[in-house]
C-alpha cells in the first residue's frame, strides 16, 4: 500500500481544535493566508495521492491517459507505482463516470462555446485528455481550473517545461492570479487556471452559529468580479471531484450559490464520500483524520438523498445520485468489465462493495439544452 | 528452551526469525503436511477461525479470546497472509505452532496461499522488505502447496459446553451462543421446532445483503433469550434427527466453498493438491467459491470459483452426511453469518479488515460430544450413502427430513486489538481511500 507519510498526530489534534469553522467570517478577496495552513497542505497532498492512483490505474491498463505520468511524483525516479486492485477499480470507475457525464454535456452543447469549471482541479489531466481527443464534440471548450495559487503555479511550470505538454499547450497569458493556454491541437479549446483559495469565493458566514442550516446567502460580490474571465451566458458544467468536501459546509453552499445565481444554463458533477456513520464510514472518518484530513460536508450530507436535496436546494432542477458501486454495475459494459477484471483480478469483492458504496457521483442541471445521463443507463 | 520454542517466543513478539530458521521451519512443516490428506480429520472440541490476512495483533487478540495453543485446539481456514502488514509473522507463528503442536493446530489452504495472489496483495513485497530477498517468500509458498484443502470435524456435540456465565436456559436447549471478547454471553438461541425451521427462510440469507446474527459489537452481556424463533439472521436449525445429547453430523471446513466438480468429500480426497492453486477446476473452486442467494451454480464476481445456492449446499450436506459447512473467504461485518437454514456458515477472523472496514471478527467453537458416539456412528464422508445421496423422495424430502442436526455453536466475537498496547512494534497502518 503506497500512501503519503504519516502526519504527526499531535499536530493534527491542534489543527482540528482550531479547525472548525475555519475560513468562516473571512471576507472574500482578503489575504489567502487562511488559518491552519497545515490542513491546506494535507488537502493538497490528497491530489498527490489521486495523481499516483491515476498513474497506477494507467500503468496497469485500466485507463488510457498519457498525461498521468506528467503530474505524478513517483516515490523514486522510474519506480513503479502500484495500488491495490480495489483502488485501481475505484479510480477507473470515478474517472469513467465523470467522463461519461462530461461527454453528455459536451455532446448536448456542441457547436458553440461552453465552459467547464473544475474546482480544486489539482493535477487533473481531464482538460489535456479532452484537448487531445479526436472527437469532434471535444471542441469549443473553455476549461477553467480553480485551485490554490501554489498548485496552479506548479502546473504552469510543468506545462512550460515538460516537452509533451509544450506540444499541446501554448501559454498566452500569465498574470499573478491566473494563466491561460491555447490548445495547439485544437485552437478552439482553451485552458484557464485560476490561482485562488476557494474559500475566498465563499461569502462571509456568521462565526457564532456554524451549525445552523445555511440560509441560501445572496452573494454580495458577483461571479463576474471574482472570476471575470468566466462568461456567464455560456452553458457551463461545474465539477467538484473530491474538493468541496474539504470545505466548511456553509462555504460550499455559498460557492454553489455564487455559480447558480450567475449562470442560467448550469450543470454540476460532484464526486465525494458518503455514509460517515456506519461501521465502515466511522473507520473511514477516523483513518482520514489520522492523516489530517477532515471532510466537513460529509457530516452534513451523509446519504445519497442528502446530496440530492443539496443540489435541488442549490437550484438544480434535475438531480441524480449514484454510488460508485452502482455506477460500476450499471454504467460499465459487460465487455469492459471483463477487460478491466482481466487486468489483475479483484479478490476484494465485499470490500469493494463497502468502499465503492461509500462514494457517490451526484449530477444535476438546470436551464436549456443540457442533457445529462439518467441514472439507470447511459 | 528448544529452538522452536525460542522462535515461537520471538514471533509472538512480532519479530521475524532469521532466514535460515525460516528455511528449516518450512522444511519441517512440509514433512508434516505431506502426511496429511487433502481433507484432515479433526476431532471436537475445536475452535474454527476464518481469514487472518497478516493482522498479527488481531491474531494475538484471537488467541486471547479463544484460548492459547495448545490449550485450545485450533482450525484455521486459510488466508493467513496478504493485505495486513504482518503476514510474515502471522503465518510463521501459525506454522511454528503447527510444527510444535501438530495435533492441536490444523491449517488449511486459502486462496491467498498462492504465489500469484501474494505477489499482488502484499505478502511477496513484505518478504522482500523484511529480508531483502524473495527466499523466505519462496519457502513459504512451498509450504502453501502442501496445506490441506479442507477438514472434517467429527464428534461435535449437539449440546453447548457449559459457560461460567450460564443463564437460566439449560445448555441442552441452546443451539447458538454468542459471546463477546470477554466471554460474556451476548445472546443465546434455542433449537426451534423442526416445522418452524422447514418453513422459515433464514432471515439473513433471504435478503442476500444483510449480515448474520448481529452480535452488537460493543454490547455487553444481554443474556436475553428469545423464544420460539431462531436468532435474527441465523434461522436456528431444528432438531431434525437425533436427540439432544447425541453427536451432531460432521462439519466440513473449507476456505471458499463447493465446486460443481465435487459432489462428495471423497472426491476432494482424490485431488492432486501439491501444486500452485490452479486458475480453474475443483481445487480452485474449493478455495474461491461463495454461497449466494441463487438456485444452483452461478458465475463468481471474483473471476475464479463459482457462486452456489442453498439447494447445492443442502444436497451436498445430505449426500455426505454433513450437518454444517464452515467456510471463510468473505468479509462479514458481524464476524460470522449463517445461511441456508444454518447449513453453511461464514467465519471471518480479521477485525477491522485492512484497517479500514470497521467490522468485528468471530471464531466458532464446537464442543466435544461426551457420548462417545460421534466418531464411530457418523460417516465422515469416507462412506457414501448407499443410495448415492438421493432417496426416493428426491430433493424435497432431503431438504425437509434428512438434514443432520447442527452442532451447538458458540461464537466469540472480538474487535481489533489496540495497535500499541502490547509492547510490540506496530506501524500505524495507513488505509487507502479514493481521494
Amino acid at each position: 500500500m503506497s500512501a503519503p507519510s504519516i502526519p504527526n498526530l499531535l499536530s493534527l489534534r491542534g489543527s482540528s481544535r482550531g479547525g472548525r469553522g475555519r475560513g468562516f467570517g473571512r471576507g472574500r478577496g482578503g489575504s489567502s493566508s487562511h488559518s491552519a495552513p497545515g490542513h491546506d497542505v494535507t488537502i493538497q497532498g490528497t491530489d498527490t495521492d489521486a495523481a499516483l492512483s491515476r498513474l497506477s490505474a494507467v500503468e496497469i491498463g485500466y485507463l488510457d491517459d498519457p498525461f498521468a505520468e506528467v503530474f505524478a511524483q513517483r516515490p523514486a525516479p522510474g519506480a513503479p507505482v502500484r495500488r491495490l486492485p480495489i483502488i485501481n477499480r475505484g479510480t477507473y470507475t470515478r474517472t469513467t463516470a465523470i467522463d461519461t457525464i462530461f461527454n453528455h454535456f459536451l455532446a448536448s452543447t456542441a457547436g458553440s462555446p461552453r465552459q467547464i469549471i473544475s474546482l480544486g482541479a489539482g493535477t487533473d489531466t481531464r482538460a489535456l485528455r479532452l484537448f487531445t481527443s479526436t472527437s469532434p464534440a471535444h471542441s469549443d471548450i473553455l476549461y477553467y481550473e480553480i485551485d490554490f495559487p501554489t498548485i496552479t503555479a506548479k502546473k504552469l511550470a510543468t506545462v512550460r517545461t515538460f516537452p509533451p505538454l509544450c506540444v499541446i499547450l501554448s501559454v498566452i497569458e500569465n498574470t499573478p492570479s491566473s494563466w491561460t493556454a491555447y490548445s495547439k491541437t485544437n485552437p478552439t479549446n482553451k485552458l484557464i487556471c485560476h490561482g485562488i483559495d476557494l474559500r475566498d469565493l465563499a461569502q462571509p458566514q456568521p462565526l457564532s452559529q456554524p451549525q445552523d442550516p445555511p440560509a441560501l446567502p445572496q452573494p454580495q460580490t458577483p461571479l463576474s468580479h471574482l472570476l471575470p474571465s468566466i462568461d456567464t451566458s455560456l452553458p457551463t458544467i461545474l465539477l467538484s471531484e473530491c474538493c468541496l468536501c474539504y470545505l466548511p459546509t456553509p462555504a460550499t453552499t455559498s460557492i454553489l450559490s455564487l455559480f447558480t445565481s450567475a449562470i442560467p444554463n448550469l450543470a454540476i458533477t460532484i464526486y465525494e464520500p458518503i455514509l460517515p456513520s456506519d461501521p465502515f464510514g466511522r473507520m473511514m472518518v477516523s483513518n482520514l483524520a489520522a492523516r489530517g484530513i477532515r471532510m466537513p460536508t460529509l457530516e452534513a450530507y451523509q446519504a445519497p438523498a442528502d446530496e440530492e436535496r443539496r443540489l435541488k436546494e442549490a437550484g438544480f432542477e434535475e438531480v441524480r445520485v449514484m454510488t460508485v458501486e452502482r455506477i460500476w454495475q450499471g454504467w460499465v459494459s459487460q465487455e469492459e468489465k471483463e477487460r478491466v477484471d482481466g487486468l489483475e483480478g479483484l479478490d476484494e469483492v465485499e470490500e469493494w462493495i463497502l468502499l465503492a458504496g461509500h462514494y457517490i457521483v451526484a449530477w444535476g442541471w438546470r436551464g436549456k439544452g443540457l442533457e445529462l445521463p439518467s441514472s439507470e443507463g447511459t | 528452551m528448544s529452538d522452536l520454542d525460542k522462535a515461537i517466543a520471538q514471533l509472538r513478539a512480532c519479530r521475524p526469525i532469521p532466514e535460515a530458521q525460516v528455511r528449516e521451519l518450512c522444511h519441517k512443516a512440509r514433512e508434516l503436511l505431506i502426511e496429511e490428506g487433502n481433507v484432515v480429520t479433526v476431532t471436537a472440541p475445536v475452535t474454527i477461525c476464518g481469514d487472518i490476512h497478516g493482522q498479527f495483533h488481531d491474531l494475538m487478540e484471537l488467541f486471547r479470546v479463544g484460548g492459547d495453543v495448545p490449550d485450545t485446539n485450533y482450525l484455521f481456514m486459510g488466508d493467513f497472509v496478504d493485505r495486513g502488514f504482518y503476514s510474515l509473522e502471522s503465518f510463521l507463528l501459525l506454522l511454528c505452532l503447527k510444527v510444535r503442536y501438530p495435533d492441536r493446530m490444523t491449517l488449511i489452504r486459502g486462496n491467498h496461499e498462492s504465489r500469484q495472489i501474494t505477489t499482488v496483495y502484499g505478502f511477496y513485497d513484505e518478504c522482500l522488505r523484511k529480508y531483502g530477498s524473495a527466499n523466505v517468500w519462496r519457502y513459504c509458498c512451498d509450504v502453501f502447496d502442501y496445506l490441506a484443502l479442507g477438514a472434517i470435524v467429527l464428534g461435535a456435540s449437539n449440546t453447548i459446553s457449559p459457560n461460567p456465565e450460564q443463564t437460566e436456559m439449560s445448555t441442552e436447549d441452546i443451539e447458538i451462543e454468542v459471546c463477546n471478547a470477554d466471554g460474556q454471553i451476548m445472546s443465546q438461541f434455542p433449537r426451534t421446532p423442526r416445522n418452524a425451521r422447514a418453513r422459515g427462510k433464514s432471515p439473513n440469507g433471504a435478503g442476500g445483503t444483510t449480515n448474520g446474527v448481529a452480535p452488537g459489537a460493543s454490547g455487553g452481556p444481554s443474556g436475553g433469550v428469545p423464544t420460539g424463533t431462531g436468532p435474527p439472521g441465523s434461522g436456528a436449525s431444528g432438531v431434525s434427527g437425533g436427540s439432544v445429547g447425541n453427536p451432531a453430523g460432521a462439519v466440513l471446513c473449507v476456505h471458499g466453498g463447493l465446486s460443481p466438480l465435487i459432489d462428495t468429500v471423497d472426491k476432494i480426497r482424490l485431488l492432486d493438491r501439491k501444486q500452485e492453486v490452479p486458475h480453474e477446476g475443483a481445487m480452485c473452486d474449493l478455495l474461491w467459491s461463495d454461497p449466494d442467494e441463487i438456485d444452483g451454480w452461478g458465475l463468481s464476481p471474483r473471476g475464479a470459483g463459482f457462486l452456489f445456492g442453498a439447494d447445492i449446499v443442502k444436497m451436498f450436506n445430505y449426500r455426505n452426511d454433513l450437518s454444517l459447512i464452515a467456510r471463510a473467504h468473505q468479509l462479514v461485518m458481524e464476524g460470522f453469518k449463517e445461511m441456508f437454514d444454518t447449513s453453511i456458515v461464514t467465519v471471518w477472523s480479521a477485525p477491522n479488515y485492512c484497517y479500514r472496514c470497521g467490522n468485528v471478527a468471530a471464531l466458532l467453537e464446537l464442543s466435544e460430544d461426551d457420548s462417545g458416539l460421534g466418531i464411530f456412528a457418523r460417516s465422515n464422508g469416507d462412506v457414501g450413502r448407499s443410495d448415492g445421496g438421493v432417496s426416493g423422495g428426491g430433493l424435497r424430502n432431503v431438504l425437509e427430513n434428512d438434514l443432520k442436526p447442527g452442532p451447538a455453536r458458540r461464537y466469540r466475537v472480538f474487535q481489533a486489538a489496540p495497535q500499541d498496547s502490547r509492547g510490540m512494534p506496530a506501524k500505524k497502518p495507513v488505509a487507502d481511500y479514493f481521494l
